[in-house]
């Protein structure tokens, strides 16, 4: 390990450190005389390690259904030994099958630094190899050999199950001649990956800043410490206030006009003041509009010549009546940069988690919502992916 | 003194036959599975797959040995060994002819209860040590599950225990060999006894139905989540070791041992052994696992108070019956 330029070289990345030894076969080769006999004893630990080595199944998309059978009935693993392990301590090798997110990152991370050595690393299908043609998303992570020590790629979208064999029995051949001592040419992803480069530098890749592998190893530490980190907005919305007294009335767009709505708009529903906009909702819910289906915003950057607008968000509300003939009610608020929302938490339960959503992914608050964090995107993320003006490819450290 | 040379003799031979079957059982096990799903199981590793267990444990043996930082050191690496022990430990009272025996006890039935039982010991050391919620939560399970199959275990050794009236494992099987198997005769209670038997000894093992503190589908690995290596090797062993001596265990109680026609007694013994050894797998491969609460309701409202029905039915029949009991 060196300390000695201040930043932790991580020995797991170190091509040198990746051949591991038992303790024991060490001390064999220490010992005089007995260093001899080691050529057959070498023969038989890699003919154990090759004909037995166990998955650990990292499957989080359809490449996992692939996984699933290649285990089953018409390609079998099991011919060769190998079997599914569902916990990383007893497995010799991770079978990334499927998009990894930015979010799942830290874990897959933490569930590779859990599992014993020797290990090896098996990117399967074309998500796990470069992030495929969600790799210019914000939340994907542009292949996992940006963070794992890819042994063997696996092409495809998604590999079959002979695929996959053929992938093990690569991995099998690489375990003999690295236990032989020859040099194994090393693998790279197909050529076309490099016409696009990922964001980050691969693992396999000389010029990689160490920080960089460093700064992984910390986030995959606190994978679930940082979602409590994002701040709060204050607020106590959490007493439901009484609900206005039931009517009979069925009229929406009289209440509308009631509440000062003038334009109804054909190709939308109609925007509603925003000071009008819980009262409206209380009013909806006693005419028996007690679903609340949706809150959506929506991102409208500022324009400039001659349709020049400055920029607002949308947020629209719809709501469903029940019983027989159901209906929805919806309108729109349209709020300017920086302007909050009032929550429907109190008259609303279900608009909790929906407004943290809209709050995590466009960036509207909520003003008296009880419990304003992210909920999708992980707590330390920077920006509001959905805004128009949000880079394609920003770079989220350390995993973009 | 002669005793213990004997002993550590026989003892020895029958631990190493053992284990080597072992080896042999799980590849049986693997292909054994494959044909119940249509599938070959392992066949490239040695002839039919012969050396798959060789090369597994050659490899779990090349693992790097991990023990958890806030783990309990010493229970974590002594649970295994243990749990070896135990489970081998057993086989020192089943004859396996008229004269293999490591040590014929007078309390054989008692003695294999008593380390039979001990088993759960391990268990849950390891899922104490261990530090991790999967595996506390499966050595918790184990302990619930002891105490419930624990009551039927006793009730049906019981029976060939009063039907033959010796405590000796032996014993019991020459009664059989001398009169009749109690499987075949009396069959009423022979049969019901075996059966409860039969699945207290799966639960005692854990194996499916009854495998509540492995669950590999809630509990990852159970209580061998942190295991690696030649540490999980050893519980992988035990486990399996503790099904064949329980099979064993149960063909002499039951199936009358090494008695049998045409051929010498220790033949008889080890295919009445491996063909109970072979149902295990069967029931495994083709039945789900029961919820701890289903295995408590199928044995305390099923299998003890008919347990006890056959013990009295045990003792009246060795008191009414001419013949009964000499």
């Amino acid at each position: 390990m060196n300390e000695s330029d201040g930043k932790r070289r991580l020995p797991r990345y170190d091509e040198a450190a990746l051949a591991y030894e038992h303790p024991l076969y060490k001390t064999l080769l220490a010992a005089p005389g007995l260093s001899v006999s080691v050529a057959p004893l070498d023969l038989l630990l890699s003919w154990g390690t090759m004909n037995s080595l166990w998955v650990f199944p990292m499957a989080t998309s359809c490449c996992g259904i692939e996984l699933m059978s290649a285990a089953a009935s018409r390609v079998d693993l099991d011919r060769m030994g190998t079997i599914v392990r569902a916990t990383p301590r007893q497995a010799d090798v991770m079978v990334v099958a499927g998009t990894i997110t930015v979010k799942m990152a830290p874990r897959v991370k933490l569930l590779w630094d859990q599992m014993p050595e020797p290990k090896w690393c098996i990117a399967m299908g074309s998500c796990a190899i470069s992030g495929d043609f969600y790799r210019e998303l914000y939340s994907v992570v542009p292949g996992i050999d940006t963070f794992l020590p890819v042994d063997v790629y696996i092409p495809g979208c998604p590999p079959n199950p002979e695929a996959l064999m053929h992938g093990l029995l690569r991995l099998q051949e690489k375990v003999k001649l690295a236990r032989a001592g020859q040099l194994v040419a090393k693998e790279y992803p197909p050529n076309r990956l490099d016409i696009t480069k990922p964001s980050i530098a691969r693992l396999s890749d000389p010029a990689r800043d160490p920080a960089l592998s460093a700064a992984q190893e910390k986030s995959a530490g606190e994978a679930t410490a940082t979602d409590e980190s994002d701040e709060r907005g204050g607020g106590n919305a959490s007493a439901v206030e009484p609900f206005a007294a039931e009517t009979t009335s069925t009229d929406v767009e009289a209440l509308l006009r009631e509440l000062g709505v003038t334009e109804f708009p054909k190709d939308g529903a109609p925007i509603v003041p925003v000071e009008q906009h819980v009262t409206l909702a209380r009013r909806l819910r006693a005419m028996n509009y007690r679903i609340f289906v949706h809150v959506v915003a929506t991102h409208f950057p500022e324009k400039t010549g001659a349709k020049a607008a400055p920029e607002r968000f949308e947020v629209a509300y719809a709501l469903r009546s029940v019983g027989s003939g159901s209906k929805i009610a919806s309108w729109r608020l349209s709020l300017a940069t920086g302007q909050a929302a009032p929550t429907l938490v109190g008259v609303f339960a279900g608009a909790d988690w929906q407004e943290r959503e809209q709050f995590d992914l466009v960036g509207v608050r909520f003003d008296g919502h009880p419990d304003l964090r992210r909920i999708m995107m992980p707590g330390n993320w920077e920006g509001h992916p959905l805004r128009k003006d949000y880079p394609a490819d920003k770079a989220c450290t350390p995993w973009r | 003194m002669n005793g213990l040379v004997h002993g550590a003799v026989y003892g020895g031979v029958i631990a190493s036959v053992l284990l080597t079957t072992i080896a042999f059982g799980i590849w049986f096990e693997r292909k054994f599975a494959g044909r119940m799903q249509s599938r070959l199981g392992p066949t490239i590793v040695g002839p039919f797959g012969l050396l798959q267990s060789v090369a597994d444990v050659v490899k779990l043996l090349q693992k790097e040995d991990i023990v958890p930082r806030d783990a309990d050191r010493p229970l974590f690496d002594l649970a295994p060994v243990l749990a070896a022990l135990f489970s081998l430990g057993v086989a020192a009272v089943v004859p396996f002819s008229p004269t293999i025996i490591a040590s014929d006890l007078d309390v054989g039935v008692l003695y294999i209860l008593a380390v039979g039982g001990l088993m759960v010991i391990p268990t849950f050391m390891a899922g104490w040590a261990s530090n991790n919620k999967f595996a506390l939560i499966g050595g918790m399970r184990a302990i619930a599950q002891s105490v419930s199959y624990g009551v039927p275990l006793v009730l049906a050794v019981l029976v060939p225990v009063i039907l033959s009236g010796t405590l000796s494992v032996s014993g019991i099987v020459t009664y059989q060999a001398n009169h009749h198997w109690f499987l075949t005769w009396p069959v009423f209670i022979g049969v019901p006894a075996f059966a409860i038997y039969y699945m207290a000894m799966l639960a005692e093992s854990n194996r499916i139905p009854f495998d509540i503190p492995e669950a590999e589908s809630e509990l990852v690995a159970g209580v061998t989540t942190e295991y690696t290596g030649a540490k999980f090797t050893l519980f992988y062993m035990a486990e399996y070791v503790h099904t064949l001596v329980g099979s064993a265990v149960g063909a002499a109680l039951f199936l009358g041992g090494w008695d049998g026609p045409f051929a010498p007694g220790l033949h008889w013994m080890v295919l009445k052994t491996l063909v109970l050894f072979t149902v295990v797998y069967w029931v495994r491969w083709s039945l789900l696992r029961l919820r701890s609460d289903q295995l408590m309701v199928l044995c305390w409202k099923w299998l003890t108070p008919i347990g006890v029905l056959l013990v009295l039915g045990a003792a009246a029949w060795v008191q009414f019956v001419p013949g009964g009991f000499q």
